[in-house]
């Protein structure tokens, strides 16, 4: 484990020493102070949750494609149902990076931090994925 | 005069905390890859791949605070890779007739 130096952030708010306004040279905006380490590390890891659960989806998608019988009469309805939760996992990942980005800006200037979409996107392609698969059931046992 | 929250003198348990998340981000990839395996030997072994570089990454967390920069690229990295295997995913969920080995797609035995 590293030494107490390592990290910066010996109390709440932000630090006001070392990179306080950013670094152009290496790509970073100037503007604001660099945050205390614990909220940096907060916001890295509310990022990489967001990409498990886009892992969890392209996962479930495999999962309905790959490993669900077919269903009788529908033989597109494995495809339906799982080719969305495999694409929603890719839009998560991106919106996530848009994000992390968003905050971390948001945490240098000490602005409040702006609302997610992710929980709505999420919440709505779930329910739209579970009204497809309503669907496909319907159709598999009319046929 | 001792502060309150001990991780007001070194945020220790927020970076090992950050680096167990990678390490569960490693976890998902090596998921990923292992779905993948049943059908897609290849595209499989490609999300694989990724699960032990995502882990190395994990190394690097709390450790920019001298380079900033490098945390959003860093980041990107996961993106990207989380990207890919999604579309592999995306391309071994519409092949029609996936192999059925790895040896029908590379000429292990000549």
């Amino acid at each position: 484990m590293d030494g107490p130096g390592r990290l910066r952030g010996t109390g709440g708010g932000t630090t006001s020493s070392g990179n306080d306004r950013g670094d152009p040279e290496h790509g970073v905006p100037d503007a604001g102070t660099e945050p205390d380490a614990r909220y940096t590390l907060a916001n890295e890891r509310t990022f990489l949750a967001w990409n498990r659960t886009a892992l969890a989806l392209v996962i479930a998608g495999l999962g309905i494609v790959q490993l669900l019988p077919p269903f009788p009469g529908v033989p597109w309805g494995r495809r339906v149902i799982g080719i969305p939760l495999i694409a929603l996992g890719a839009v998560m990942s991106v919106t996530a990076y848009r994000e992390m980005r968003r905050n971390q800006m948001a945490l240098r200037r000490s602005e409040p931090l702006p609302r997610s979409v992710l929980p709505q996107i999420l919440a709505a392609t779930i329910l739209s994925v579970a009204v497809l698969s309503g669907a496909v059931l319907l159709a598999s046992a009319v046929r | 005069m001792q502060p309150d929250d001990p991780e007001d003198i070194d945020p220790g348990l927020a970076r090992e905390r950050t680096r167990l998340s990678w390490v569960r981000t490693a976890i998902a990839f090596a998921a990923v890859g292992s779905v993948l395996l049943r059908r897609q030997p290849v595209i499989g072994l490609i999300v694989l791949a990724a699960a032990p570089l995502i882990w190395a990454l994990g190394h690097f967390a709390g450790r920019e605070t001298t380079r900033p920069d490098l945390l959003p690229r860093r980041l990107l990295l996961v993106t990207v890779a989380v990207t890919v295997a999604a579309l592999l995913a995306m391309i071994a969920a519409l092949a029609g007739h996936p192999p059925a080995s790895l040896g029908q797609l590379l000429p292990l035995h000549g």
